[in-house]
C-alpha cells in the first residue's frame, strides 16, 4: 500500500487515523470530498479534519468502514457499539452519510 | 460473459489491525498468514520509519512480535491493537510504548 492510497482523518482533539482510501469511500461525504475535482483541498492532501467529531467516535467510524468492507465481502460478524457512544456515533454517521 | 471479475473475499479484507503510536493510528488491511516483517514494510511505506527501527507489540498480551512469524501464530486477531515503538538512531535505544490517550488532553483542557 502506498501513501497515496491512504487518507488521514483528524479528530477534534487532533488525533490522526490513517486509513485505506477504499475504506474511506464507504462514507458518501468522504467520497464526495476525495473524488470531486478541484474545489476541496482535501482531495490533494488526502487529509480531512473533523473539528466536530471526537477521537473515540472517529475511531469507531473507521472501525466501521473496515468492518463494512469485510461484511461486503461475505464475512458475517457483528459490529459492536458501546451504548454510551450510540448517540454521538449516530450523529457522526448522519454527517458522513454512512 | 462479462470479463469483469468481482472482487472475491480477498486477502486484503481478511482482517485489519490498528497500529498506534502517540496520536496516530494506522488502520492496516492484512492477512493472518502475513508476517510481522510484512506489516513493518507496510508501516515503512506509510510513515517513512525504516523496518529496522520498528518494534511491534501486541497490546493485549504485551508480546513483542517476531519478524519471521505470522500474525496468526502470534495471536494477532482482527481489529487487534498493536503498539509501534521506534528506535532512536543515535542511541539505539527502543522507546517505551507511547500511545496518547484522550483523557491526557481532557485533563490539560480542564486545568486551563
Amino acid at each position: 500500500m502506498r501513501k497515496e492510497d491512504t487518507v488521514k482523518l483528524i479528530s477534534a482533539e487532533g488525533f490522526e487515523f490513517v486509513i485505506d482510501r477504499k475504506a474511506a469511500l464507504v462514507s458518501n461525504t468522504l467520497k464526495n470530498m476525495l473524488t470531486s475535482s478541484g474545489s476541496f483541498t482535501e482531495t490533494e492532501l488526502g487529509e480531512v479534519k473533523f473539528p466536530e467529531i471526537s477521537t473515540p467516535i472517529l475511531e469507531k467510524v473507521c472501525q466501521y468502514f473496515y468492518w463494512s468492507l469485510q461484511f461486503a465481502s461475505g464475512k458475517e460478524t457483528e459490529f459492536h457499539i458501546e451504548p454510551e457512544i450510540t448517540l454521538e456515533l449516530m450523529m457522526a454517521a448522519n454527517y458522513l452519510h454512512t | 460473459m462479462p470479463s469483469y471479475k468481482s472482487p472475491s473475499p480477498s486477502r486484503i479484507t481478511a482482517m485489519f489491525i490498528r497500529v498506534k503510536r502517540k496520536k496516530t493510528t494506522y488502520f492496516l488491511h492484512c492477512d493472518p498468514s502475513e508476517t510481522a516483517l510484512e506489516i513493518k514494510q507496510k508501516i515503512q511505506a506509510l510513515s517513512d520509519n525504516p523496518v529496522d527501527c520498528q518494534r511491534l507489540i501486541l497490546l493485549s498480551s504485551q508480546l513483542v512480535l517476531e519478524d519471521s512469524k505470522s500474525l496468526a501464530d502470534q495471536k494477532v486477531e482482527n481489529d487487534a491493537i498493536v503498539a509501534l515503538c521506534l528506535k532512536t538512531s543515535d542511541t539505539g535505544v527502543w522507546e517505551d510504548i507511547c500511545i496518547d490517550r484522550l483523557s491526557d488532553y481532557a485533563t490539560l483542557i480542564d486545568s486551563d
